[in-house]
């Protein structure tokens, strides 16, 4: 019988104190004790990028992490990316530029963005598509979401 | 399962030798994926990411120490590994599966766990690199081929830890690449090639080779260096080099390609690798 | 029903890039898909797969899965009633029962409070079987001498008579013109054998299931689904319910691509809830779901074709074998589609083709986007180039010369309402400097070659039936009910879009209610592309329908005749010419509800019937094959790939892209190009990458890792669609289908480009690396 073991989270500004089991991912525990459902598991082995979430300013795998690992670390996920409502120009650049169609793959791929623009504020097309090539996609061919990702980086610029 | 966070490698150490079902948990990006896919159940797990020792990019004496807990990042963006023998690791990790990966798996976990289609193995080998490993006896230090003895299988001994990979500061003029060829953008490699090459105006005066995903381990041959140091890297040359390759190598057939296939290709990547690596 | 837009509506929005109104959800995590659903008192629901792909089951002890805490139901075949399902041929349960026929074939499902402790169950389930010799080969499944896997077939419910061999699904004969004597008269005859793979679908988002059961017995049910009145109806039948004690409602869908048509786990997981009283959620393991769920059929395809030297396409004979899995699913539609299809969309008077569906023991093959004609459109294609080169002719030339035009028939005689092929093959020659290029020897960097081909295709739009009902709220905003699902393709939005541009509505007047089959019409699914056409027009007529209401009402109200009526935006009602006699739809409402004529609610209701029936006269059909009558409207596309090469690994990559397509009208602009976009990448996928593969019956690779669909950096950026708009008269807005059609071209393009870069021909797809090499290497050596 698996030890359950307490850990201290801090995700999207807030605090929580949970009790997990250790072989728990932190995607589990994301989805299901802090019903933060925004994070999806599209394969559970890290490959289609669904899980993606930012932890210390870097995209990681949130099906890859261990929950009771991740403490004394800033953990962002796609609902802590809104300010009372309002989206961030890159959410809103999605929308705009229809970068999503079935929106699976959508948390994950502004995750994964997100994490490259704050390395790299004005990214060439070959770097968007290095960056987000772990980000799978099966419904748009993915044109429009680079397209998504530049029209953000234009509207930071002005 | 038990989760622990070892302070420092003493804590680490003695924790493995009181119970040989505890696993070390490095980056977890094989681990984990291995968990979930219920392939293994360790009876404790020993969080290595505390330990200051294992962490950092240093040099030391004639050589540059990579901690073995650097992420794939790290080591693709260390500016100390820009030029000589170290070069080639740096492509490698660069080339590693995609940056959310990049970002969590680390140089150790990755060659203790000794997946030939893996990246890193090659390189290391290329590159002529040391391993440092800690057990209950103390530090030792081994060329990185004598570590990989067989498809995930190490040398690396029950109770012992990985600490850092060392990188000979020699040959700081030399040009390294690791080439890698993929079914797709951030597949394991169908089959890479990583070298480290100088050369003396138009003549090779030093050359290693190692090929990926050919064998249950990078396979490097001494003749092949041989062949290639004190030539001018011509065809013929290059066409020897390849040969003896192809008739050592141990491929196998899997979803990225047959073996035979494997062998059929190796000629074409050397050329393109050496062509890339001095270009 | 008009062909344009009606002028006398304002404000629409027709051929504009409308964000998805479900945007702002998908961007915040908000969305809610099943697996993101949670009850009070909620089970995890886990399946037990057979490990053999052919074998009796002896004996099951289930006692100590069922003994184990926090197990609150294990079920096995023999404890559910005794009812097949499926679509055309019931020939399923929804747990296996004396017989498992794949690896990964249902045997067992079990519900606990824990997924991790379902899992755990599973494996203390212990069965024993008997294992049965194993049919992997079609070709050889319908040998005589083969083991017969459905050896209960004649107690199958079916809508055909089965054909008699062993193992055959369906099969489908159709023949045109004399194609036995005029193979003297060709100049120039190629022959060839190509093999296509098994793709999986890997929507991003896993089969998953929530099933409810309330205190009187009735069961709701959350799924990934691609039709609420299939599932609906699938789960009754399998459970022995009314239809009326079932509730299926639409989450956020993750991706479908025919997958998710029809049923999944919907009857097994209800059964668990059934069986515990307890809401029940099963999420499969995209491991369980590679293997255990569905993928497009393999197979091979002979084809056989023959020109006068002119040019002039005189015959074809083709036989085309598909692989259907173990159970017949939508086998008896893919087959006959791809029997339909593959005579391509030219004038080739003499044509036979014998296409076949056949059980094997592998899993299951389904519907998947473009439903056998990418499979069939492979071979032809790649026919018609080769005759181009036998003749020397340039192929874009060779398709120009015999594509249909005008008053030619299709194939089986079935009418084409826009004959645009000719249009699209010229805006793609034109769009990718086709004549340059193919003249020369395309500059490439050292080490690797580029080539440039092309391939023509055509699909259909449109199937079966749809209902919808528009309703006018008190206050003058409508609610639009279609039972439509949209699985991502965007059709929340399109047919949205529709009312509100019906009704000179802004679309923030529109409320798109989720489907739901206790209050939504009837619709047959989301699949065959016919979303804009055939819901798209249902609630069109319905918004009429609730014009004209709206318009009785204010003839009342402003005191005037029906035909001084006009629409004004934003929803309000005016006298023609009177920029002050106007009121908003609210008055109509008002009036309509407190006062005369009852609630205004439109609705419209049709099914598909196309006007012209297949010629017996004509054409010949033996066996089965439900198309091409029941199938909808023919629509056309043209598409280049340009490709490079490389010499020593044989590796392909796509460098540019271009996309004709007649969609009659763009209703949402950049859903109409991204559908465009996605399906050539799903495409490329089925080119280059993707293949399932099997040991012996077992999938040796299921999973992301192993089985690998084209990432962003291994397709290129410029994917351009090109819309031709030919607006289609009986069609909502003028607007096709382009779901499926974008789908078909791009195996045939790209293998044809690959033979104009290094002259060799790849007979099978995926055209891998090593695949592309041996081609190149053989080449080279005759």
């Amino acid at each position: 019988m698996t030890n359950k073991q307490i850990v201290k989270l801090e995700v999207n500004g807030d605090t929580h104190e949970l009790l997990v089991q250790p072989t728990q991912t932190l995607l589990h525990v994301l989805r299901e004790q802090l019903q933060l459902t925004g994070t999806k598991c599209g394969c559970n082995n890290g490959v289609c990028g669904s899980c993606t979430i930012i932890v210390d300013g870097q995209a990681v795998r949130a099906c890859l992490s261990l929950a009771v690992a991740s403490s004394e670390k800033e953990i962002t996920t796609i609902e802590g990316l809104e300010e009372n409502g309002k989206l961030q120009s890159l959410q809103q650049a999605f929308i705009d530029k229809q970068g999503l169609q079935c929106g699976f793959c959508t948390p994950g791929m502004i995750m994964s963005s997100l994490a490259l623009l704050a390395k790299n504020p004005s990214p060439s097309i070959d770097d968007i598509r290095e960056d987000l090539s772990g980000n799978l996609c099966r419904c748009t061919g993915y044109v429009k979401i680079a397209d998504a990702v530049m029209s953000a980086i234009e509207v930071e610029q002005s | 399962m038990k989760y622990i966070e070892a302070l420092s490698l003493q804590e680490a150490l003695e924790i493995l030798a009181g119970d040989d079902e505890a696993r070390c948990l490095a980056g977890g990006a094989t681990l984990v994926a291995m968990m979930n896919a219920d392939l293994i159940a360790p009876s404790t797990l020993i969080s290595l990411r505390r330990i200051e020792e294992l962490k950092g990019i240093s040099a030391v004496d004639n050589y540059i120490r990579i901690g073995a807990m650097n992420t794939h990042s790290d080591v693709a963006n260390a500016e100390q590994l820009l030029s000589g023998n170290a070069f080639v690791i740096r492509d490698a990790a660069r080339q590693i599966a995609h940056p959310a990966i990049r970002n969590m798996g680390t140089i150790g976990g990755s060659i203790c766990h000794a997946d030939p289609a893996s990246d890193f193995p090659g390189s290391l080998v290329a590159a002529n690199a040391e391993l440092e490993i800690i057990g209950t006896d103390g530090l030792r230090q081994i060329p990185v081929q004598d570590f990989f003895v067989d498809y995930l299988e190490t040398s690396l001994q029950e109770g012992e830890v990985l600490t850092a990979i060392l990188v000979p500061t020699t040959h700081s003029q030399a040009h390294g690449r690791h080439l890698k060829f993929s079914r797709t953008h951030g597949d394991y490699a169908t089959v890479s090639v990583s070298l480290v090459l100088s050369m003396q105006s138009d003549v090779c005066n030093y050359a290693r080779v190692a090929i990926g995903s050919v064998a249950p381990t990078p396979l490097h041959l001494d003749t092949v260096d041989n062949i290639l140091t004190g030539s001018k890297l011509n065809d013929d040359v290059l066409d020897d080099a390849a040969n003896l390759l192809q008739e050592a190598c141990d491929p196998i057939d899997d979803v990225r390609g047959s073996a035979e296939y494997r062998r059929k290709i190796i000629p074409g990547l050397l050329k393109r690798a050496i062509a890339e690596a001095l270009g | 029903m008009s062909t344009q837009l009606d002028h006398d509506v304002p404000n629409t929005s027709i051929g504009k890039s409308i964000p998805r109104r479900e945007g702002p959800e998908k961007v915040s995590g908000k969305a809610i898909y099943s697996d993101d659903m949670s009850m009070n008192g909620m089970l995890h629901g886990a399946l037990l797969g057979s490990p053999y792909p052919h074998a009796r089951i002896v004996s099951i002890d289930k006692s100590k899965a069922e003994a184990l805490p926090g197990v609150k139901a294990v079920l096995v075949g023999e404890d559910l009633p005794f009812n097949y399902i499926g679509m055309f041929i019931k020939d399923q349960l929804a747990l296996a029962r004396d017989k498992v026929m794949y690896v990964g074939d249902p045997v067992a499902a079990v519900a606990a409070t824990e997924l991790s402790i379902a899992k755990d169950a599973l494996r203390l389930i212990e069965i024993e079987y008997e294992e049965l010799e194993p049919v992997l080969d079609p070709e050889a499944a319908l040998l005589a001498d083969s083991p017969v896997i459905h050896d209960k077939r004649a107690d199958y419910p079916t809508m055909f008579e089965l054909p008699k061999e062993p193992n055959g699904c369906c099969y489908t004969e159709l023949m045109e013109g004399d194609p036995n004597t005029i193979w003297d008269q060709c100049d120039v005859i190629v022959e060839d054998e190509y093999t296509v793979p098994a793709q999986y679908h890997m929507y991003m988002e896993p089969v998953s299931t929530l099933a409810d059961v309330d205190g009187s017995g009735k069961i709701t049910i959350w799924s990934s689904m691609q039709s609420v009145g299939r599932v609906q109806m699938y789960v009754a039948a399998a459970m022995g319910l009314p239809m009326s004690q079932i509730r299926v409602i639409a989450p956020r869908i993750g991706g479908g691509f025919g997958g998710k048509c029809e049923f999944t786990n919907q009857p097994i997981t209800a059964f668990l809830a059934q069986a515990t009283g307890k809401p029940v959620k099963m999420t499969l393991s995209r491991e369980d779901d590679m293997s255990m769920m569905k993928s497009r059929h393999g197979g091979k395809i002979y084809m056989k074709t023959g020109a006068s030297k002119d040019g002039t396409l005189l015959a074809r004979d083709c036989r085309i074998i598909l692989d259907g899995g173990a159970y017949a699913d939508e086998s008896p539609e893919v087959s006959p589609i791809a029997a339909l299809f593959s005579r391509g969309p030219y004038r080739i008077p003499n044509m036979r083709v014998e296409a076949w569906s056949v059980y094997t023991n592998r899993s299951r093959a389904s519907a998947f986007r473009g439903f056998g004609n990418p499979q069939a459109t492979f071979a032809s294609e790649s026919q018609i180039d080769d005759i181009a080169d036998k003749l020397g002719m340039d192929p874009m030339t060779l398709r120009q010369k015999n594509a249909l035009e005008g008053d030619d028939l299709f194939f089986c005689g079935k009418r084409i309402e826009s004959a645009s092929i000719q249009a699209c093959l010229e805006k793609v020659k034109q769009a990718s400097g086709w004549e340059q290029k193919r003249k020369q020897t395309l500059p490439a960097p050292p080490g690797k070659r580029r080539g440039i081909g092309i391939a023509a295709m055509s699909h259909i739009c449109g199937l079966l039936a749809s209902g919808a009902n528009v309703t006018l709220n008190e206050d003058g905003t409508v609610t639009v009910n279609s039972g439509c699902v949209d699985i991502g393709q965007g059709s929340d939005t399109l047919l949205s879009q529709i009312v509100a541009s019906s009704l000179g509505l802004d679309l923030s007047q529109v409320n798109h209610a989720n489907a739901d089959s206790d209050s939504s019409p009837y619709n047959f699914q989301t699949s065959a592309s016919r979303t804009t056409y055939m819901s798209g027009n249902a609630v069109k007529k319905a918004s009429e329908n609730v014009k004209e209401q709206i318009f009785k009402q204010a003839e009342q109200i402003l005191e005037c005749a029906e035909s001084d009526l006009e629409l004004r935006p934003g929803g309000f009602v005016g006298v023609k010419g009177v920029p002050e006699a106007v009121i908003p739809f609210a008055a109509a409402a008002g009036r309509s509800i407190y006062q005369e004529g009852g609630p205004i609610m439109g609705t419209h209701n049709w099914i598909y019937t196309p006007e012209d029936k297949m010629d017996p006269k004509r054409m010949l059909l033996k066996g089965f094959a439900m198309m091409p009558d029941g199938v909808g409207i023919l629509t056309f596309a043209a598409q280049i790939a340009e490709v490079e090469v490389d010499e020593v690994t044989g590796q392909v990559e796509v460098l540019e892209y271009w996309a004709a397509h007649d969609v009659g009208q763009a209703i949402n602009l950049a859903s109409v190009e991204g559908q465009i976009q996605g399906g050539v990448v799903q495409s490329i996928g089925y080119a280059l990458f993707e293949e399932m593969l099997w040991d012996n019956g077992r999938l040796i690779n299921p999973s992301m890792m192993d089985y690998k669909i084209p990432g962003m950096a291994d397709v290129p950026y410029k994917i351009h669609p090109l819309l031709i708009e030919m607006p289609e008269d009986s069609a909502p807005f003028g607007a096709k289908g382009v779901g499926e059609i974008c789908c078909v071209g791009p195996a045939p393009a790209i293998t044809n480009a690959i033979k104009h870069a290094v002259g060799a021909r790849v007979t099978q797809i995926p055209a891998t690396p090593e695949r592309v090499l041996d081609a190149m290497q053989n080449n080279s050596d005759c």
